[in-house]
C-alpha cells in the first residue's frame, strides 16, 4: 500500500468497507448499551405508549391534573373523594407515558469512505449504538443514509429485537456520492411525519451546507445532534511525509488542483482544518445544537460510553 | 578567445540542439502526481494564491527555463575549452632579479606616479613592478625571483604557483648595503631559465650599480636569453661616509688620528654635522657646507688609541630634526651609507731590514728615528742572500749598495738607490740610459711617497733612467727619464736612480720626511694594514694585519656585529673560514664590527675587531648609470595581466555550471523555485 493510499485512501471508496456491521458490538456492550437512555431535551409527542413522559394526559400512572367531568368519560377516573366533599365531578388526569422519534442520520458520502472507510465504520457503529439504546428504550429508531442525497430510509421501528433490521440497514444502503448536508437534511425534515431527536453523523466536509442542514432541522422542531466522525490524519497530514507537487483530486470529484506539498502548505491545511471544525462547533453550539466529535482512533467504547454521557446526548 | 576544443561552430550548434530539447520538455506539460483527498475545497482555501503569486509562478518557469540554458551555454563552452588570447602564447620562463642593493632605499619617482602619492622606495617600486609581472603570468608560465645584494638570494624558486612566488617577493622588502652582485645574480638567472621555453630575465634596478655590475647588464642583454632592464629611477640626494679610518701616529703610538671622508653625491648643497665617537664617546662633532658632488675630508687629532672602537655617523644640522616621513631623510639619503665604522689598528712594528755596506749614516739616522715603529735590521752586503732570515721575514728591504754588486733581491717589498751602479746588475726594472747631473725636473706630488717634498732642487752627480714597463709609476723624471720608479705588484719595489752618496739629498730636510713617507706607504699598502673591509664579495684579509698570529693557525671564526652594536636589525650568523698562507677571504653583508676569533693553533680563542664599511662612492651614488650602457637598453613595456592567472577556463566554467546546479537543487528542494 502506496503512502498515498496510506494517507488518503483509495480513489474509489472501498465499496465493503463497513459493511461488517454484524459483528458491531459484542454481548457485554449490549448490555452495558441496554443500560443507557437517549435524551432529549425538548419533550415531543409520540405515537406509541412508552417509557418516556411526553405534554400528552394520558393513562399514565402520575396524576397530572383535574377537569369537569362531562360525559363519556371513563367514570373510573372520577375523584371520588373530591365528589363527595365538594360534590363536584372532577376527572383525574395522568401523564402519558410515550415513545420518543429518534432519527439517526448516517452520512455515507465518498468522503467517508477514504482511508479504507474509517470514518464510515466508525459512523455506523455509533449509529447502531444510539439505535440500540432507543430500542431499548421503546423509543421509535428511523435510520437514513445520505450523501446530497436521501439514499435509504429505515421506517421508525420499536423494540430491541428491531437492532438486526437496523444492522441490515446499514450494511445494506447504498453508499456514494457528494456530500451536501443541507441537501439532504433538507429532504429528511420534509419526509419526517414528526419531529424528533435527529442525530447526524458526519465528516460534515460540506464547507457551505454543513451547519445550514443541522440548523434547517432545528427550524423543523428537529433536535439536531451532530457528530463529527473524523480520522487524525487526514485532520493533520504534516506527518504524513508527503511532498512534492501534486494533483490534488477531490475524492467526490472535480477538478484537480496543482500543489507543491511542503511543510508549510501542510501546516496550514492542517491549521485550516482546526479553524473548520472549530468554527462548525461554535456554529452549533451558539445554536443549542449539541456538537461531538469522534475520531476513528477513539475506542468506540470509550466514545459511546463516556463522551456521549458527559456530552448529555446519553444517560 | 580561442577554442582548444570543439570549435565554435560546433559549441552552437551543440548548444542550439541542446537549447531545442530544453525548450521543449519545458514546453510539454508536467505530469504530477495524483492524490486523492476528502475535502479538497479546503486544500482548494488553503493553496489559494495571489495574482502576483500567480504571475512570479509563471515568471519563475521562465526563469527555470532561463537557468537550463544558461547551464547548457556553461557547458557548451567547457566543450570548447576557451582559452584567451595571452594564453595560447607561447610559454615563458621569467627569472626577475631584484636589485636590494643600499642605493635602492632611495625615493623612487615616477612621472606617471600621481605626485600627491605616497612616496616610495625604489626597492618598493621594484617588488611592485615585480608583482605585476607574477600577475601577468599565464598559466603555462614559470618564474622565479632572485634577490640582488651583496649576497645573492633566491626568495622564490622556479615555480609556476603565483601565491609562492608573491610570498617570495613578501621578503624582498629590505635592501642590503654595498653594491648588488648582478654579475653571479645574472649568472644564476641566465642558468636557471637557459634551458627553459620561453627563458626571460628581468632586471628591475635603479641604475645606480657599479662598473661590474653594468659590465653583467651588458653581457646579459648580448647573452641567448632575452634580457630587459626595468629603471626605477628617482632623486639621488645622498651623502655618504666614503672613507673613515684610524692611523697611529707614526711618532706616538699611544694616540691616533682619525679620518673620514664625506660626499655629498646629490645635486643639491646639504648642511650636516659629523659625528665622530670612540667607545660611544664623542670625539669630534663637525659640521660640514658641501656643495653638490663636494668631497671633505675630516680628521680628528690626538685620539686616545685605547679607544679601538670608532663609529663615524652623517646627522643633520643641529638645528633640525628629521623628519620621519621625509624619505631622503633631509637629503642625506638612505642611512646605510651615513654610519661608518673603524678600529684602531694594532700596534705592529714594520719589519724594516737595510742591506747596506755600513758607509751610508744618512740613511741610518733617518731610519733610526723612526725605531719607535719600525723593527729596524741591517744587513751586511755578503750576507745578503735572498734567504737571509732577517729578509725573509721583512716587511721592506732598503738595498743601499753604493759601489758594490748588486746582491740577489728576494721576493719583499723592496727599496733600491742606484741599481744599475753597475752595467752587470741583475735588476727587474730595465735600465735606459744614464745621466750625468741629472736635474729632478718633475715629480708626482700627489703620490704619498712624495708627501710634503719637493725635490726639483736636489743636486746630483750621476745616475741611471729606467725603462718603464706597464704599469710602472714614475714619481721623478729628470727631463722626462724616469729617475724614481714606482713598480707595483704583490711586492712593490721603489728604485731611485741614483746613489744617495752621489746628491745632497740627505742634507735636506726632505730626506728623512722622504724616509718616512716610504716607510708609511708601506705600511699602509701592505695587506696587514685594514683600514675597513667593504661589505660584498670575499675578500682577502690577513690574519696577521688584523692582529692574530698566524702560527699553526688553519681557520678563524668569523663572528657579526655584537646586538645593539650596529644599525641592522639582522643577526649574522657566525662563519668559520679556513686560512690559507695566513689569509681568510671574509665576506660581510652588514656593516658594523665584526670579531675575527682564532680556531685553532696556539692562539685558539684570541679575539680580534674588524670594521666592515659600506664606504664606497659608487655604492652611495644613487644617479643611474645604465645611460652608460646606451639608450635602448630600458625597457619600460608595462605587464599586460592574463583574464585569468588560473585556469584552465573551461574547469571554471564547470564549476560555474555545477554551482548554478547545487543553487538550482537546494532552491528545489526548499521549494524556492518550483
Amino acid at each position: 500500500m502506496g503512502l498515498r493510499t496510506r494517507l488518503f485512501g483509495n480513489k474509489q471508496p472501498d465499496r465493503d468497507s463497513g459493511q461488517d456491521s454484524e459483528n458491531l458490538f459484542d454481548e457485554a456492550f449490549l448490555k452495558q448499551l441496554e443500560l443507557l437512555q437517549v435524551i432529549a431535551r425538548r419533550l415531543f409527542r409520540g405515537r406509541n405508549r412508552a417509557e418516556r413522559k411526553t405534554r400528552k394526559v394520558g393513562s399514565g400512572l402520575e396524576f397530572a391534573d383535574h377537569r369537569e367531568y362531562s360525559p363519556g368519560d371513563d367514570i373510573r377516573n372520577l375523584d371520588w373523594n373530591v365528589l363527595m366533599r365538594l360534590e363536584q365531578t372532577l376527572v383525574r388526569l395522568f401523564e402519558e407515558d410515550e415513545d420518543l422519534p429518534i432519527r439517526v442520520v448516517v452520512d455515507v458520502s465518498d468522503s467517508m469512505q477514504t482511508r479504507s472507510g474509517d470514518k464510515l465504520r466508525q459512523a455506523q457503529k455509533i449509529a447502531a449504538a444510539l439505535a440500540y439504546v432507543g430500542l431499548s428504550n421503546l423509543d421509535r429508531v428511523g435510520l437514513v443514509c445520505m450523501s446530497g442525497k436521501v439514499h435509504a430510509t429505515l421506517p421508525a421501528v420499536r423494540g430491541k429485537g428491531r437492532i438486526f433490521r437496523i444492522f441490515e440497514f446499514l450494511k445494506s444502503a447504498p453508499r456514494g456520492g457528494p456530500t451536501d448536508i443541507r441537501s439532504a437534511c433538507k429532504r429528511i425534515a420534509a419526509e419526517a411525519g414528526q419531529p424528533g431527536l435527529t442525530i447526524v453523523l458526519s465528516d460534515f466536509y460540506d464547507m457551505e451546507g454543513a451547519f445550514d442542514g443541522l440548523n434547517l432541522l432545528r427550524f423543523r422542531k428537529h433536535e439536531p445532534v451532530a457528530i463529527q466522525v473524523l480520522d487524525p490524519v487526514e485532520a493533520d497530514p504534516t506527518a504524513s511525509g508527503l511532498r512534492g507537487d501534486v494533483k490534488i483530486v477531490d475524492c467526490e470529484g472535480g477538478d484537480g488542483l496543482d500543489v507543491t506539498l511542503s511543510a508549510a502548505t501542510l501546516k496550514a491545511y492542517t491549521e485550516a482544518h482546526k479553524r473548520f471544525c472549530a468554527h462548525l462547533e461554535a456554529s452549533c453550539r451558539s445554536r443549542g445544537i449539541p456538537y461531538f466529535r469522534a475520531d476513528t482512533t477513539t475506542p468506540f467504547d470509550d466514545l459511546v460510553l463516556r463522551m456521549f454521557r458527559l456530552g448529555g446526548i446519553l444517560r | 578567445m580561442n577554442f582548444a576544443g570543439f570549435a565554435a561552430a560546433e559549441v552552437a550548434t551543440l548548444f542550439a540542439v541542446g537549447a531545442a530539447v530544453i525548450t521543449g520538455l519545458y514546453l510539454l506539460r508536467m505530469r504530477r502526481r495524483q492524490v486523492v483527498v476528502p475535502f479538497a475545497d479546503l486544500w482548494q482555501r488553503v493553496t489559494a494564491e495571489s495574482d502576483t503569486r500567480r504571475l512570479w509562478k509563471k515568471l519563475r518557469r521562465m526563469f527555470s527555463w532561463l537557468i537550463q540554458l544558461l547551464l547548457l551555454a556553461l557547458i557548451c563552452l567547457a566543450l570548447g575549452d576557451p582559452r584567451p588570447d595571452a594564453w595560447l602564447r607561447e610559454p615563458v620562463t621569467l627569472a626577475i632579479v631584484v636589485d636590494a642593493s643600499a642605493s635602492m632605499a632611495g625615493v623612487y619617482t615616477d612621472e606617471q606616479d600621481d605626485a600627491q602619492a605616497e612616496p616610495r622606495t625604489r626597492l618598493q617600486a621594484a617588488v611592485s613592478r615585480a608583482r605585476a609581472e607574477v600577475a601577468a603570468l599565464g598559466p603555462a608560465d614559470r618564474a622565479l625571483v632572485i634577490s640582488a645584494g651583496t649576497e645573492i638570494r633566491v626568495p622564490a624558486p622556479l615555480s609556476r604557483d603565483a601565491g609562492a612566488l608573491l610570498r617570495g617577493l613578501d621578503n624582498v622588502s629590505t635592501t642590503e648595503p654595498g653594491e648588488a652582485d648582478l654579475g653571479r645574480a645574472l649568472d644564476l638567472a641566465a642558468n636557471a631559465v637557459s634551458d627553459q621555453p620561453g627563458g626571460q630575465i628581468l632586471i628591475l634596478t635603479d641604475g645606480a650599480l657599479d662598473r661590474a655590475s653594468l659590465a653583467a647588464i651588458d653581457r646579459c642583454i648580448a647573452g641567448p636569453v632575452t634580457c630587459q632592464v626595468k629603471q626605477f629611477g628617482g632623486p639621488a640626494p645622498n651623502v655618504a661616509i666614503t672613507a673613515f679610518a684610524a692611523r697611529r701616529y707614526p711618532d706616538d703610538r699611544e694616540h691616533v688620528e682619525v679620518l673620514a671622508e664625506v660626499q655629498n653625491l646629490g645635486e643639491a648643497p646639504v648642511s650636516l654635522t659629523l659625528d665622530i665617537a670612540a667607545d660611544g664617546v664623542s670625539v669630534g662633532k663637525n659640521t660640514l657646507q658641501l656643495q653638490p658632488g663636494a668631497r671633505q675630508t675630516s680628521t680628528i687629532r690626538d685620539v686616545d688609541a685605547a679607544r679601538t672602537k670608532l663609529v663615524a655617523r652623517l646627522l643633520p644640522p643641529p638645528s633640525t630634526e628629521l623628519d620621519p616621513d621625509d624619505p631622503t631623510r633631509g637629503g642625506l639619503g638612505p642611512a646605510d651609507d651615513d654610519i661608518a665604522y673603524a678600529i684602531v689598528p694594532p700596534l705592529r712594528p714594520l719589519k724594516v731590514a737595510l742591506v747596506t755596506d755600513g758607509t751610508n749614516l744618512f740613511l741610518e739616522a733617518a731610519l733610526l728615528t723612526l725605531e719607535d715603529h719600525i723593527d729596524l735590521s741591517g744587513v751586511a752586503m755578503p750576507e745578503a742572500r735572498p734567504d737571509h732570515p732577517i729578509l725573509a721575514e721583512a716587511d721592506v728591504v732598503l738595498y743601499d749598495v753604493g759601489d758594490n754588486p748588486l746582491p740577489a733581491l728576494p721576493e719583499r717589498n723592496l727599496v733600491v738607490f742606484d741599481p744599475w751602479r753597475r752595467v752587470d746588475a741583475n735588476f727587474l726594472i730595465p735600465r735606459q740610459n744614464d745621466i750625468t747631473r741629472p736635474f729632478l725636473t718633475e715629480q708626482l706630488k700627489d703620490h704619498p711617497l712624495l708627501d710634503s717634498i719637493v725635490l726639483k732642487d736636489v743636486n746630483i752627480r750621476r745616475g741611471t733612467s729606467f725603462a718603464l714597463d706597464q704599469g710602472d709609476q714614475a714619481l721623478v723624471r729628470s727631463i722626462g727619464e724616469p729617475v724614481v720608479v714606482l713598480r707595483t705588484g704583490s711586492y712593490q719595489t721603489v728604485a731611485f736612480g741614483f746613489d744617495l752618496r752621489q746628491s745632497d739629498l740627505p742634507l735636506r730636510v726632505a730626506f728623512p720626511v722622504l724616509v718616512a713617507n716610504i716607510i708609511n706607504y708601506f705600511e699602509q699598502s701592505m695587506p696587514g694594514f685594514v683600514a675597513s673591509v667593504p661589505v660584498g664579495a670575499r675578500r682577502p684579509v690577513k690574519v696577521a694585519a688584523v692582529g692574530l698570529n698566524a702560527d699553526g693557525l688553519s681557520s678563524v671564526e668569523v663572528l657579526g656585529p655584537e646586538p645593539g652594536e650596529n644599525d641592522a636589525s639582522t643577526t649574522i650568523p657566525s662563519e668559520v673560514v679556513p686560512l690559507q698562507d695566513g689569509i681568510f677571504r671574509m665576506r660581510a653583508t652588514q656593516p658594523g664590527f665584526y670579531r675575527v676569533v682564532a680556531a685553532d693553533g696556539p692562539h685558539a680563542g684570541t679575539e680580534v675587531r674588524l670594521a666592515v664599511n659600506q664606504a664606497s662612492a659608487s655604492a652611495s651614488d644613487l644617479r643611474s648609470r645604465l645611460p652608460e650602457l646606451g639608450p635602448e637598453v630600458v625597457k619600460d613595456e608595462a605587464p599586460t595581466p592574463v583574464p585569468l592567472s588560473e585556469g584552465p577556463l573551461w574547469t571554471l566554467l564547470i564549476l560555474v555550471a555545477a554551482g548554478l546546479i547545487a543553487v538550482e537543487w537546494i532552491s528545489y528542494h526548499r521549494r524556492v523555485t518550483v
